[in-house]
C-alpha cells in the first residue's frame, strides 16, 4: 500500500498540474445516450492522476438530482430518448447540458436512422459542445473548466 | 438444408469436437446460419432454409446460443421451435412477463437498475431478483445502444463497411475491425502477407494492454480501492498514448483496413515502443505485487462470482472469464491469419472462476501480450497488403480474440457489396455468464461482479 502511495505521489510531482486559481464547483452527471464507449473511457480518465479533475472542484455524482451539468455521450437512441429526459427533468435549475463527442454533435453517426432520434442538440438545449472521436481526457477537461466561468 | 439435415449436421459436429461459435439471420429472415469452429480453429458455415418463418432451435444442443436465437427472432422475425417461449431481447417489450423469467416464492421482489447507472458507466438495465439482498436471478436487459450497425452497413462496399465494425465498440476497435477484414479477406480470396499478420497482432495485443491494465484499475473502484484505481488508470492511460504515437490514435482508431495496413514503425519508433512498454510492464508488476499483499483489497474477492469451468463451456463464456474458470480456450491457439506462433492460452494457479480468478488473469496475460509485441517488435514495420490466395465465395467468417474474448464475424456480400454482416464480440458471448454468476451473491457485491468481466454494453449493442 505504501508503495502504491509512494508511486502515486512521484507521479503526480512529474505530471506537476497547475493549481487552480480560485475555489469552485461543479457536480457533473453522465447519460450515455448510444456512445461507442469511447468517451466514457476517455471521461474517466479526467479522474486520473494526468488530469485529475478533481482539483478544480469538479466530479461525477450518482444522481441528476445533485448535478449542475447534463454529460451526454453519443447520437440518442430511441431507447435512451426517455431515460435522456427523465434524467434531464430530475436536475435542478441551474442546470447545463454538454455534448461530449463527435456523435452527440451528430458528426459522422453510423447506425439506421429507424434506431437514432438524432443529435443532443434536437433533444435538449445544449451549453457547450466538446467536438472529438473521442475527444482526450486534457480536451474534455478543459472545456469543461469554461463552464466554471458562465 | 433442411430442418432434420441441419439439426444433424449440428449435433455430428458437437461429437466430432466442434463448438458452435454463433448464429444468425441472414436473406430478410428467410435463411439461419450457425458457425461451428473446429478444434484447430477451422470455421464453417451451416445454413437451414426456414419454413413458414421457423427452424429447429439448436439451445438444447447449444445453450450459447440462446441470446443469438432471441436476435433473429427479434430482429429477423424467425420462430425457433423448441425455444419456447420466446422472451424479446433487442427487442424493449413494455410488459416485463415478456422478457423477464418469472420467479416467485416467499417474499422475493425485484430491483431495477439503470440503464442510467451511478458512475461513467454504459447504459443498460437490470433487473434484480431477490430476497432480501440475495440475488436469486438476474435479468440483464441491454440494446438501449442499439444502433442498427449490421443493417446501416448493408450496401456498404467491403472496404467502407469496416467502419460500422470498428465504431460498433471503441475499446474492442482493433478486434472488431480485424475480424471484419479477415473475414472480408477469405471472402476476397486474399491471404495476409506475414508483415501484415504481424503488424495486425501487434495491434491487437495493443489494444489487450491497455484494456487489461484498464480492467485492474476498474476492479480496484469495484472494491473502492482508490489507490489501485488510480495507478492502474494511470498506466492504461500511459498504453492509450503510446498508442497514439504508433497510429495517431489513443484507441488505434482507424489503423485497420481490408487487404492492408498503412501503420509504419520505424527504428527509432521501434525502440521507444520497446521501451515504453518494458515500463509499463515493470510498473504494473510492481503496483500488482502490492495488491496482492493487501489484504483488505484481497477479502472482497475470493468465492464470489462463480463460474465453473463447466458452466462456462456450457454458457459459451470466451476470453478471460473463461480461463479463469480453467478453460484454456483463447482464439489466438487457431489464428492462421495471425502471427501468434506457438501461443498457449495463459491459465492461473487458481483458475476457480470467481472475482479474484478473473482479476488475477488479467496481470498474467498482460505479461504474455507485452512479450508477445516484444517479440514481433524486433524488425521496423513496413506497410503490408494481403495477397490472392484462394478463391473468391459470397460468405467470409473469421474469429478474433478481443481482450473480452473470442470475436466472430460474418461477412455477406453481392459483387463486393454488404448484404449481411454479423458481428458476435466477446462481450455478446459473455454477457449471459455475467447474469449466471450473479445469482446466488449478496447484491453489493454486482458491481464487482460485473467489472470482474468488464464487457462492453457497445458492441454487444451494436
Amino acid at each position: 500500500m505504501l508503495t502504491l502511495l509512494r508511486d502515486l505521489r512521484r507521479l503526480r510531482r512529474s505530471v506537476a498540474l497547475p493549481a487552480p486559481r480560485r475555489p469552485a464547483s461543479l457536480a457533473l452527471r453522465h447519460v450515455d445516450a448510444g456512445s461507442c464507449n469511447g468517451c466514457e473511457h476517455e471521461l474517466t480518465m479526467t479522474a486520473g492522476p494526468y488530469v485529475d479533475l478533481a482539483r478544480f472542484g469538479l466530479g461525477v455524482v450518482a444522481s441528476p438530482r445533485h448535478a449542475d451539468v447534463l454529460l451526454v455521450t453519443g447520437t440518442v437512441t430511441t431507447r435512451m430518448h426517455e431515460p435522456l429526459l427523465r434524467a434531464y427533468a430530475a436536475m435542478p435549475e441551474p442546470r447545463r447540458v454538454v455534448a461530449l463527442g463527435d456523435c452527440a454533435l451528430g458528426c459522422n453517426v453510423l447506425g439506421l436512422a429507424g434506431e437514432l432520434v438524432g443529435p443532443v442538440e434536437d433533444i435538449l438545449t445544449v451549453d457547450l459542445t466538446i467536438p472529438g472521436c473521442p475527444p482526450s481526457p486534457e480536451t474534455i477537461a478543459a472545456a469543461l473548466l469554461t463552464l466554471l466561468d458562465r | 438444408m433442411t430442418a432434420a439435415a441441419y439439426l444433424d449436421a449440428v449435433g455430428s459436429a458437437l461429437a466430432d469436437g466442434w463448438s458452435v461459435a454463433g448464429l444468425h439471420a441472414a436473406e430478410e429472415g428467410r435463411v439461419v446460419r450457425v458457425a461451428l469452429a473446429a478444434p484447430d480453429g477451422r470455421l464453417r458455415l451451416e445454413s437451414a432454409a426456414t419454413e413458414s418463418g421457423a427452424v429447429p432451435s439448436l439451445v438444447e444442443l447449444a445453450p450459447r446460443l440462446e441470446w443469438d436465437e432471441r436476435e433473429a427472432a427479434d430482429l429477423y422475425g424467425v420462430a425457433f421451435i423448441g425455444h419456447e417461449p420466446h422472451r424479446s431481447l433487442v427487442d424493449h417489450a413494455p410488459e416485463l412477463a415478456r422478457w423477464t423469467v418469472p420467479v416467485l416464492g416467499h417474499d422475493s421482489h425485484q430491483l431495477a437498475v439503470g440503464p442510467v447507472h451511478a458512475g461513467v458507466i454504459e447504459s443498460g438495465h437490470f433487473r434484480f431478483h431477490l430476497v432480501g439482498e440475495k440475488i436469486l436471478y438476474l435479468d440483464a436487459r441491454l440494446f438501449y445502444k442499439h444502433r442498427g450497425l449490421e443493417r446501416a452497413a448493408e450496401g456498404a462496399t467491403l472496404e467502407d463497411g469496416i467502419a460500422f465494425a470498428a465504431r460498433a465498440c471503441m475499446a474492442c476497435n482493433v478486434t472488431n475491425a480485424t475480424a471484419y477484414a479477415q473475414a472480408c479477406e477469405e471472402a476476397l480470396g486474399l491471404e495476409p502477407s506475414a508483415d501484415l499478420a504481424r503488424v495486425r497482432t501487434i495491434l491487437l495485443e495493443l489494444e489487450r494492454v491497455w484494456s487489461h491494465l484498464n480492467d485492474v484499475s476498474a476492479i480496484c473502484a469495484g472494491t473502492g480501492f482508490a489507490a489501485g484505481t488510480q495507478l492502474f488508470g494511470a498506466l492504461s492511460e500511459r498504453a492509450r498514448r503510446l498508442n497514439e504515437r504508433i497510429a495517431g490514435h489513443r484507441y488505434l482508431l482507424g489503423a485497420v483496413h481490408v487487404g492492408r495496413s498503412d501503420v509504419r514503425l520505424e527504428d527509432a519508433d521501434v525502440e521507444h515502443v520497446r521501451a515504453e512498454l518494458d515500463a509499463i510492464g515493470a510498473r504494473a508488476a510492481r503496483a500488482w505485487r502490492e495488491l496482492t499483499f493487501n489484504g483488505s483489497f484481497q477479502d472482497r474477492l475470493s468465492d464470489i462470482g462463480i463460474v465453473t469451468a463447466r458452466q462456462a463451456a456450457t454458457l459459451g463464456t470466451v476470453g478471460p472469464a473463461a480461463r479463469a474458470a480453467g478453460l484454456h480456450e483463447d482464439a489466438r491457439t487457431a489464428s492462421p491469419r495471425l502471427a501468434y506462433r506457438d501461443f498457449a492460452p495463459a491459465v492461473g494457479v487458481r483458475p476457480a472462476g470467481d472475482v479474484q480468478a478473473r482479476l488475477e488473469q488479467r496481470p498474467l496475460e498482460l505479461e504474455q501480450s507485452l512479450a508477445i509485441v516484444a517479440g514481433l517488435l524486433e524488425a521496423p514495420v513496413p506497410r503490408a497488403v494481403a495477397w490472392s490466395g484462394g478463391e473468391p465465395r459470397a460468405i467470409g467468417v473469421a474469429r478474433v480474440e478481443s481482450p473480452r474474448g473470442a470475436t466472430l464475424c460474418v461477412v455477406e456480400h453481392e459483387h463486393g457489396r454488404l448484404t449481411r454482416l454479423r458481428l458476435r464480440t466477446g462481450s455478446y458471448a459473455n454477457w449471459p455468464s455475467v447474469a449466471f454468476a450473479a445469482a446466488g451473491n449478496m447484491l453489493p457485491d454486482f458491481p464487482l461482479v460485473n467489472k470482474s468481466f468488464e464487457l462492453c454494453y457497445a458492441c454487444a449493442d451494436r
